[in-house]
């Protein structure tokens, strides 16, 4: 008797494995077959984004002729803004919607506006994403978005002739040769960074590598929660540093009122004026974009030098700055405008368009094909020299710190962005900027 | 005490009827879009709420307008939007009357100009924003490269990247675009200006300059103060421009109490405070133009 269950127990098992595999092998939650309507946000307005995004969505839709998907392109600069006043309606708010992880992502989870997926999560298919783009897309021990953007890395674009000019013959490794380096630049009559601060983000990249080669991750996670501080010594490292270089002109003139959403500090860099940038690994695409000769005849890339004092002492210099999951989707699916329902049907069927249509195969390749590294695990190889550089050292870190302006609550993020305009401005010291980040910190933290 | 008659109640009737129709939907629009949101506003000024229709709203009673009173980023903000004021009153309406008076003398043949000098006010501000952002750009804008040339060396000018520069370089801009506005407002007040007066002072022996300055002039007065009234609450309340080539920077070089209210709404998330500051904008230039109508705006009649 036992074994008749057993048997039949196995048949049923294969025939349920057979009926997974008619469907292509995939673990995925089957949709309604009524008609559905999904609002969607995000920011491809124009270029390659736009077109695989659209695509994504478009065989979506083919594989699934019920569902009728609005897609809705905002604008970045003002995305934040229109998601909140969408977000403050009672009707009309978009059912998935693009962001950047981090303290909006928090923000919005505690304001009923994300559907906790956790449970889809682990039941179904999805990509098999790196650790870190799964870490990103969580809060409060919760899967709250699926990533989609790709990872982006931070590191130091330089002009090849430039640094021939400038008798430079290897790439900087410490932080004492790569300010040997900025003088033997300045010297023979270029700017050594090239920097378009005006919305801070990009001045912040400096002040986050020098926090970070200093002390690792220990004294800003320290700083976050509240058992350090923003004035230890790390953060006074990076801000005396800066205000150092500013003050030897390793910086272009007029670099707070410069704006890279113009390429401006791209364009130095490209026309041969400064000899290095610290950017986003956006610029690698954007580059090749703009010029794809002095791309391919004159660029190079490498990882922000090390603090060989930290070293010394122990400090781990593989803390990298960046994002896994460049953009993620989040979703905001439910049956009451007050949010305490959620609406199943829906969440699934956004779910499979995140999972299946953006993230497969077609669509991450068009990624790679632009640049791009999809935050999924078995992309970490490319023939690209520049990519090679920054995939490696994301991919090689020991931990991949989020930029603060989007890791830090909104509130602090503010207030952060303010003080890098001050720090290398002039106009207020390391410990000041310290103060006042400790400060909007502290608030962030009682509410 | 005369008696209705059986008609005039009809008219009497049939106006009001046709008033209420005719005021209705003009009525309803102030409501919807004037009356309703300054009472929301002052309603959510007393809320901690972070602006999202499901997040929790809590009644702190007048804590954020405590806040806002002891604010000193607030009223930075204000000094520079009352610094922004009198330099547009300053520039703005001089400049616009003194090129209207040019227009005027010159008639017909002039409108060329007038076609040209109207054209900074037909641009969208943001069109005005980029313009002036590579123009004034410490790389390759119009201003350093002048400095070079002046100086045979090369001379970087940040104008926008330091206070107080920043504000001033701004309320040029601002001034920019905003002159032909005045200049075709004091226009309309010369063609309305009656030819008999002209006439009148021409045969009493008057040259064309004691003309306007005792006759036109004079007689452009109340224009001369809306036109001030208008600048006064235009200037209080501005923001799109120095949203596009600021945002308030340097480090709140040129912040105005618009942009800090849209900082504190829509970045920070903290829609009570934003709130208050809005109705702290409302309060102060309601005040200010109301103090202004008061004190220079006194009824005349010519």
């Amino acid at each position: 008797m036992k074994k008749l269950v057993a048997v039949i127990l196995a048949v049923l098992m294969v025939f349920t494995a057979a009926s997974v595999l008619a469907e292509g092998g995939k673990n995925i939650p089957e949709l309604t077959k009524e008609p559905m309507t999904i609002l969607l946000w995000d920011i491809a307005t124009e270029g390659l984004g736009k077109k695989v995004q659209e695509d994504a969505v478009n065989r979506f839709m083919e594989a699934y002729p019920n569902i009728k998907v609005e897609q809705v392109h905002q604008q970045n600069d003002t995305y934040k803004s229109q998601l909140q006043i969408a977000l403050s309606a009672k009707e009309g708010q978009p059912d998935m919607y693009i962001h950047w992880g981090g303290g909006p992502m928090a923000e919005y989870y505690k304001s009923g506006c994300v559907n906790d997926i956790t449970e889809l999560f682990n039941t179904y298919d999805h990509p098999d994403f790196i650790d870190a783009a799964v870490a990103q897309s969580s809060y409060d021990g919760k899967i709250l978005s699926i990533p989609f953007g790709g990872l982006s890395g931070c590191d130091i674009f330089y002009n090849k002739d430039v640094f021939a000019a400038a008798g430079i013959e290897a790439v900087p490794t410490t932080i004492a040769e790569l300010e040997e380096c900025c003088e033997k630049l300045k010297a023979a009559g270029y700017y050594p960074f090239s920097l378009a601060n005006l919305p801070r983000w990009t001045g912040s990249m400096y002040y986050m590598y020098l926090v970070a080669r200093h002390s690792g991750n220990a004294e800003f996670d320290a700083a976050y929660d509240g058992t350090g501080s923003f004035t230890s010594p790390a953060f006074i490292y990076a801000g005396e540093k800066i205000q150092e270089w500013v003050n030897k002109g390793y910086f272009n003139e007029g670099f707070n009122s410069m704006a890279p959403d113009n390429n401006d500090d791209r364009a130095l860099l490209i026309q041969g004026a400064a000899g290095m940038m610290l950017h986003g690994s956006w610029q690698v695409s954007g580059i090749k974009n703009d010029d794809e000769e002095f791309y391919n005849e004159s660029l190079g890339t490498f990882r922000f030098p090390i603090d060989e004092e930290a070293q010394a002492a122990g400090v781990p210099q593989n803390v990298e700055i960046g994002t896994a999951i460049g953009n993620g989707f989040s979703f905001n699916c439910w049956l009451d405008p007050e949010h305490t329902q959620v609406d199943e049907e829906k969440l699934k069927a956004c779910y499979v368009l995140a999972t299946q249509f953006y993230n497969d195969d077609i669509y991450n390749a068009a990624q790679v094909e632009g640049g791009g590294t999809p935050s999924i695990k078995g992309f970490d190889k490319t023939d690209d020299p520049n990519l090679k550089v920054v995939i490696d050292t994301f991919f090689n870190a020991s931990n991949v710190q989020l930029w603060y302006d989007q890791y830090l609550p909104a509130s602090v993020t503010e207030v952060h962005k303010d003080m890098m305009g001050e720090l290398f401005g002039l106009t207020k010291t390391p410990e000041e900027v310290g103060q006042a980040q400790d400060e909007a910190m502290a608030k962030a933290r009682e509410e | 005490m005369a008696k209705k008659t059986g008609m005039a109640k009809r008219d009497a009737r049939s106006t009001a009827i046709a008033a209420t129709i005719f005021l209705f939907p003009a009525v309803v629009l102030l409501i919807v879009y004037m009356v309703y949101p300054i009472i929301d506003t002052f309603l959510i000024s007393r809320l901690k709420w972070n602006g999202f229709y499901t997040a929790e709203k809590i009644n702190v009673g007048w804590e954020n307008w405590t806040t806002l009173i002891n604010d000193p980023l607030f009223w930075n903000a204000f000094l520079h939007n009352v610094i922004l004021m009198v330099c547009s009153i300053l520039i703005q309406i001089p400049l616009g009357m003194a090129l209207a008076t040019f227009l005027d003398a010159g008639g017909k043949k002039f409108n060329i100009f007038k076609i040209i000098w109207f054209l900074p006010y037909l641009m969208s501000s943001v069109a005005v924003g980029f313009l002036f952002y590579y123009l004034l750009a410490t790389n390759g804008g119009l201003i350093s490269g002048f400095a070079t040339l002046l100086s045979g060396k090369r001379t970087m000018v940040d104008l926008m990247g330091s206070s107080p520069q920043a504000l001033y370089a701004v309320i040029g801009v601002i001034a920019w675009q905003y002159t032909p506005f005045y200049m075709v407002y004091f226009i309309a007040g010369y063609s309305n200006i009656d030819t008999s007066l002209y006439e009148a002072a021409v045969i009493d022996g008057a040259n064309r300059r004691q003309y306007i300055f005792k006759v036109a002039i004079p007689l452009l007065g109340p224009i001369f103060k809306t036109a001030c009234t208008m600048s006064l609450i235009g200037s209080l309340k501005y923001f799109d421009l120095i949203w596009n080539m600021t945002q308030g920077g340097p480090s709140g070089g040129t912040e105005l109490m618009a942009t800090y209210m849209y900082k504190m709404s829509f970045q920070k998330f903290n829609m009570g405070y934003g709130s208050a500051i809005a109705g702290g904008m409302f309060i102060l230039i309601t005040v200010i133009a109301l103090l202004f109508q008061k004190v220079f705006v006194v009824k005349e009649d010519y």
